[in-house]
């Protein structure tokens, strides 16, 4: 059988202000995940650390304990590997007053 | 057994060589809950994976800004055990995996999953699925009224210069401003169009808006809600159209059948590139700032061919 794979695209042209985060993503059936954050416009205001969150019941998170330097620029890309996760997924961060930022967000699971 | 040929099951009530009955192993593979036409065109069961299913994206030229208002919160579908904070997995209906259509957090939100296809003959086509719906489950509500909407359409384009665009569409209005209402309704007409990006080369229309929906004859149907949140069960859902009249034939929903005599499409003049189009959409809408889940256990779509 061959395994099964699939990219999600969770945020698309979303603009992140203050507290943020993608939508909460399913993934019960992969063992591991990489994620890719990217800038699609140059963002404005200091870019925080986002962190990667799971879940019980898609409701209540917690974090994973994955954090990375959100995109700065245009085209900035971060990119993270996970694994372990149980289901739900979903990718959280806290702009500063006055910065703002406009994602692509995907998952790639297996 | 519903008035179609059954796989394996009919070949001396068949007499018509393009519906010849074709060797099949319905059991093992989960058909046999479904009345398909003589050639499976595709089934999705999700526990093989998301089958082709993605998100709607709209038509945009430049940047992803360009993308009329409405397709901007459509999110991607994804493989759910349709898990529960209080009992846990619910699964689908033969497995572990069902297929979940998820809206944002906020009313009058939609999401749209679909899959793309072309048609081999304008002939019958019948769509079939099991499906069930439900708000998130974030208080102790029975929130009944929280999902606006649940619906399909087919997107159609024949595949000869003169012809048109044809777009089915059916949705189960469950609730709005916060009360049941537990009907079907279709939309027909002509839709506005907008041209997108500044090279003229693409076009884009929101068809799913809350204009236009007229409530089928007979509409009202009761389905099984069940008593929380977390409690789902699967109902039947069947769609038959002629791709050579364009017609709509026959839509039923578990035990009931609908007149589909008052029912018609979006219709809309040919378009430049989209030849023996044959797309499934699904969709899903909210009533309140809750989000709205469909799930789809399986997904069955057969022509007489």
């Amino acid at each position: 059988m061959l395994r099964e794979s699939t990219t999600a695209v969770v945020a698309r042209g979303d603009v992140w202000r203050g507290a943020s985060a993608t939508e909460p993503f399913e993934a019960g059936w992969a063992s591991e995940a990489v994620i890719f954050v990217r800038a699609l416009k140059p963002p404005t205001g200091a870019m925080p650390l986002a962190h990667v969150e799971m879940s019980p019941d898609g409701m209540r998170w917690m974090p994973e304990g994955t954090t990375f330097q959100m995109p700065a620029e245009r085209d900035g890309i971060a990119m993270v590997r996970i694994a372990h996760f149980g289901n739900w997924l979903r990718v959280a961060t806290d702009l500063p007053d006055g910065a703002e930022t406009t994602v692509l967000v995907t998952i790639h699971l297996k | 057994m519903a008035d179609g040929p059954r796989h394996g099951m009919t070949a001396a009530l068949d007499t018509k060589p393009v519906s010849a009955p074709r060797p099949l192993i319905a059991t093992e593979i989960g058909l046999d809950r479904f009345d398909p036409l003589s050639r499976i065109i595709s089934y999705d069961d999700f526990n093989r994976g998301t089958c082709g299913w993605t998100q709607l994206i709209g038509n945009y030229e430049g940047s992803l800004d360009a993308m009329l208002p409405g397709f901007r919160p459509i999110t991607s579908p994804m493989l759910s055990t349709l898990g529960h904070w209080d009992t846990g997995s619910h699964g689908g209906m033969t497995g572990s995996y069902a297929m979940k259509l998820a809206t944002r957090p906020f009313d009058d939100a939609i999401t749209v999953a679909l899959k793309r296809l072309t048609a081999r003959k304008a002939g019958p086509i019948r769509l079939e699925f099991y499906m069930t719906f439900k708000p998130e489950a974030n208080e102790l509500m029975l929130s009944q009224s929280d999902v606006k909407a649940i619906g399909f359409l087919l997107d159609l384009q024949g595949g000869s210069a003169g012809g048109q665009r044809v777009m089915p569409h059916l949705r189960y209005l469950n609730a709005s401003g916060g009360s049941l209402q537990e009907k079907w309704q279709f939309k027909r007409g002509f839709p506005d169009f907008s041209d997108i990006g500044e090279a003229k080369e693409t076009v884009s229309h929101f068809h799913l808006g809350e204009d236009g929906w007229e409530d089928l004859s007979g509409a009202s149907q009761q389905l099984c809600y069940n008593e929380i949140p977390t409690k789902v069960n699967w109902h039947y859902v069947r769609f038959d159209f002629d791709l050579a009249t364009m017609t709509a034939t026959h839509f039923q929903c578990n035990d009931r059948v609908f007149d589909l005599s008052a029912f018609d499409s979006i219709r809309i003049p040919a378009m430049k590139n989209l030849w023996c189009m044959l797309n499934v959409c699904m969709f899903v809408e909210t009533a309140a700032d809750n989000r709205a889940f469909l799930y789809l256990d399986s997904v069955c779509l057969s022509g007489d061919f």
